[in-house]
């Protein structure tokens, strides 16, 4: 692929955040007049990249070059001038205004219902879209917000559109719908980046395909080049597992039984369906797949912090969770250790905080849980990332949960902390604790695991230990 | 009969036109996702403004200095809680007293503090030709003094601005959802700048009315309360122009039942009338609780 003619090429590029390297040496060239599919699991920075093209992070290193031309992105603005769209996977547009308020806004002078309106019923002409001009946003559904965004890009003239996962929120139905006029607009001459880890999609409407994975471009050709064993392996790697340690004991009673479990997430969209699924003491339970598939909502049910649809959960009451993002839904940065401690009983706990007792207690558990920090009542803030998950599981595994829901564990910890996080769950289910844990590093899942649950599009399979076996059902190989 | 309904109309409609600038002033800040508390203080110093402006018996001159002073007032208001971030309630509370006190003490500076009031001369009613001869309906509305009409050029003027142009578009976005729209590149700081001058304009005029239209006089304190109404008026009136025009008269209304309530020889306490318009904003507003709020959603966020 020559970059020269390309709409859209990015070279070599690299980012950090603070300590974490997000990008690597990332390239992607998106030709004229097609669909270029940008694969990669959760982490891989995907959505970092295509942020950079569209002028949201500048990046460290590399280069942008938009039909052969070197160009700097220093903001949306930028990007929208050289005629590059992005509908994100949160939408950006104002619930209180109506579709034709959202079209016109950024424009100057007066503003004319009329011509705005005529020009939102051309563009969904144009690309067979329904979408009525003067419905306000709040009251429509996520598939019409979702058209919504794209008729705001081309309205802005987009001949570029960057979609990340766009096809997570929709139904079946309006996914096939909205993949076709994605497909019309790059026949027409118009070029689509498809961020997505449905390789199924990818392989049925790309043209060209950029794989990422840990930050580097490691695959670029042609779909006609490749099938769905190849992608796999390109976005999973063929790394050998983190340390192959299975002394597995012999697991106890059951603490943890899901019936024909079906979770919806917060916009109403079953994620996951029909689970059955058995949790014993002293074993670890590991979830693979593909972001999206419904793993987070069923972890999140599990730990009680999400109603079942359907089916039910019998469980302990006493139940450690360790959620994916420990800034929003684990930790309050702002409050010290001691009070990101006793928060562990917020909402059921009643009466007065007797704070030397707390603050005797969280002394102690830094010391056995080895936090590292100059004493109880330290910002959590200033922790660093691998001793705030640290505190995390201390608070969860005081109380002695006979069971541990964990996502994630590990995301943007350094070597030394990972290991110590990997022994703490581990000693966990040595003490009879029975563990979920749900990661989107497959070895991760592997090296910690005794028995592998995969899930692919909300169903869950048991699936044995095996790398290539789990690989082959995350992307739904049989 | 007759005579005591029509002035208490008219009377609601005097009441109403200080509240219906300050409130429109508001509507436009509040809008912009700005809620300046420092209403009360914009309106105190657009009377004192007035005053000042007046002394030479010039009523142009006084309705321009109270302008002035309310947009002097609001920029001191905007260059803390949108230039330098601070909290827009905290700001807002302290432009309010660092007004009255400063105009209380300016006025006995330069009037004595012998607590003689001063007179100043005051616009009269300007009956408009052909309109004002409409039964009831005209002496209401079409024989009023001339802030009166202001207001009824500002009221629709604002709702073309705000839902007619690309500007009014923008800042309605920004009161919305900030970080969308400056991802468009809209200068979300400017903007809200934009909004408190011309909140402070309108509110300035609206102390102006006090003592050019109604009192013909300065006194400490004189706003009494009216921007505090004012910011209840916009929530009333749900941010839009129209509804805050219904809202002011609303409450011009149940000031001027007093007036009606003298005529008719119904005596009847005067506190009750003074705490009816506040009674009323908590009953109209438990009254809404149950719909949508439609306050704009991103009002009171820094940005």
């Amino acid at each position: 692929m020559t970059t020269s003619s390309a709409a859209l090429a990015l070279e070599n590029i690299a980012r950090r955040f603070d300590h974490v390297r997000a990008l690597d040496d990332a390239s992607l060239v998106a030709r004229d007049g097609t669909v270029h599919a940008l694969l990669g699991e959760n982490g891989a920075g995907k959505t970092t990249l295509m942020r950079i093209a569209f002028g949201l992070i500048r990046p460290d290193a590399g280069t942008i070059r938009e039909h052969g031309r070197l160009v700097e992105l220093p903001s949306p603005a930028a990007a929208i001038a050289l005629g590059i769209g992005m509908v994100h996977q949160h939408f950006s547009s104002i619930p209180a205004l109506t579709v034709a308020e959202n079209v016109a806004l950024g424009g100057h002078g007066a503003y004319r219902v009329d011509r705005v309106r005529a020009r939102v019923r051309e563009i969904c002409d144009r690309v067979g879209f329904a979408l009525d001009p003067e419905a306000r946003v709040v009251d429509l559904t996520v598939g019409a917000q979702q058209r919504l965004e794209i008729v705001k890009a081309l309205a802005h003239g987009a001949r570029t559109l960057i979609l990340d996962e766009p096809t997570a929120v929709l139904a079946p139905r309006e996914a096939d719908d909205l993949l076709a006029m994605l497909r019309g607009f790059a026949d027409t001459g118009g070029t689509v980046v498809l961020i997505t880890h449905k390789l199924r999609e990818a392989l049925a409407i790309a043209d060209d395909v950029t794989v990422l994975r840990h930050g580097s471009t490691v695959l670029a050709e042609p779909v006609a080049n490749v099938d769905s064993n190849t992608l796999a392996e390109a976005m999973i790697g063929s790394a050998p597992p983190i340390e192959a340690r299975h002394e597995r004991t012999e697991p106890g009673p059951v603490v943890l039984s899901a019936h024909e479990l079906s979770v919806s997430d917060a916009r109403g969209v079953t994620r996951t369906r029909d689970v059955n699924l058995d949790v014993r003491a002293g074993e670890v339970i590991g979830v693979a797949g593909i972001d999206g598939a419904g793993q987070h909502e069923l972890l999140l049910c599990l730990a009680g912090r999400l109603p079942a649809t359907a089916g039910y959960v019998e469980g302990p009451t006493t139940i450690g969770f360790v959620p994916e993002d420990r800034h929003r839904d684990a930790l309050v940065l702002e409050f010290d250790i001691a009070e990101n401690l006793a928060l562990r009983d917020a909402g059921f706990a009643r009466g007065r905080l007797v704070w030397p007792r707390i603050r005797a207690r969280a002394a102690a558990m830094l010391t056995e849980y080895d936090v590292r920090a100059p004493s109880s009542d330290t910002m959590v803030g200033a922790l660093s990332g691998g001793n705030q998950q640290k505190l995390v599981l201390a608070r969860e595994l005081e109380p002695k949960p006979r069971l541990l829901i964990v996502e994630n564990p590990t995301r943007g910890l350094d070597i030394a902390a990972t290991a110590a996080v990997h022994a703490r769950l581990l000693g966990a289910r040595d003490s009879g604790a029975g563990v979920v844990i749900y990661s989107s590093d497959l070895d991760e899942v592997l090296a910690l695991a005794d028995r592998l649950i995969v899930m692919f599009e909300g169903r869950a399979r048991e699936v044995p230990l095996d790398r290539d076996a789990a690989g082959r059902a995350m992307v739904g190989a049989a | 009969m007759t005579t005591a309904l029509t002035s208490f109309l008219e009377a609601s409609v005097r009441t109403a036109t200080p509240l219906a600038l300050a409130a429109l002033g508001e509507l436009v800040v509040e809008r912009a996702g700005v809620i300046n508390i420092g209403l009360e203080g914009i309106v105190l110093g657009g009377a004192f403004g007035a005053l000042l402006g007046a002394g030479s018996n010039n009523l142009a001159l006084g309705f321009a200095a109270g302008c002035a002073a309310g947009v002097a007032v609001a920029a001191l208001f905007g260059v803390f809680a949108v230039a330098m971030h601070a909290d827009q309630i905290i700001t807002g509370t302290a432009v309010n007293l660092l007004v009255l006190g400063l105009t209380g003490a300016l006025y006995r500076g330069l009037y004595g503090a012998t607590g003689a009031a001063l007179t100043i001369p005051t616009t009269g009613a300007v009956s408009l030709p052909v309109l004002s001869r409409i039964p009831v309906l005209g002496p209401t509305f079409f024989d009023q003094p001339p802030p009166t009409y202001i207001v009824y050029l500002v009221a629709p003027a604002l709702w073309w601005w705000l839902y007619r142009t690309h500007a009014g578009l923008a800042i309605r976005a920004i009161g919305e959802r900030l970080e969308a729209v400056r991802v468009l590149g809209v200068n979300v700081p400017r903007w809200r700048c934009v909004t408190i001058l011309i909140g402070g304009a309108l509110g300035g005029v609206a102390g102006a009315t006090l003592v050019l239209s109604q009192s013909g006089t300065f006194a400490e304190g004189m706003s009494a309360g009216r921007g505090f109404i004012a910011i209840a008026i916009v929530v009333l009136g749900r941010w839009r122009p129209m509804g805050v025009l219904i809202a002011s008269l609303l409450f011009g209304a149940a000031s001027a039942l007093q007036y009606l309530f003298q005529a008719m020889g119904w005596s009847v306490p005067y506190q009750l009338f003074l705490a009816l318009p506040y009674v009323l904003t908590l009953l109209a507003l438990a009254g809404f609780a149950g719909r949508r709020v439609e306050a704009p959603a991103a009002l009171g966020r820094a940005g």
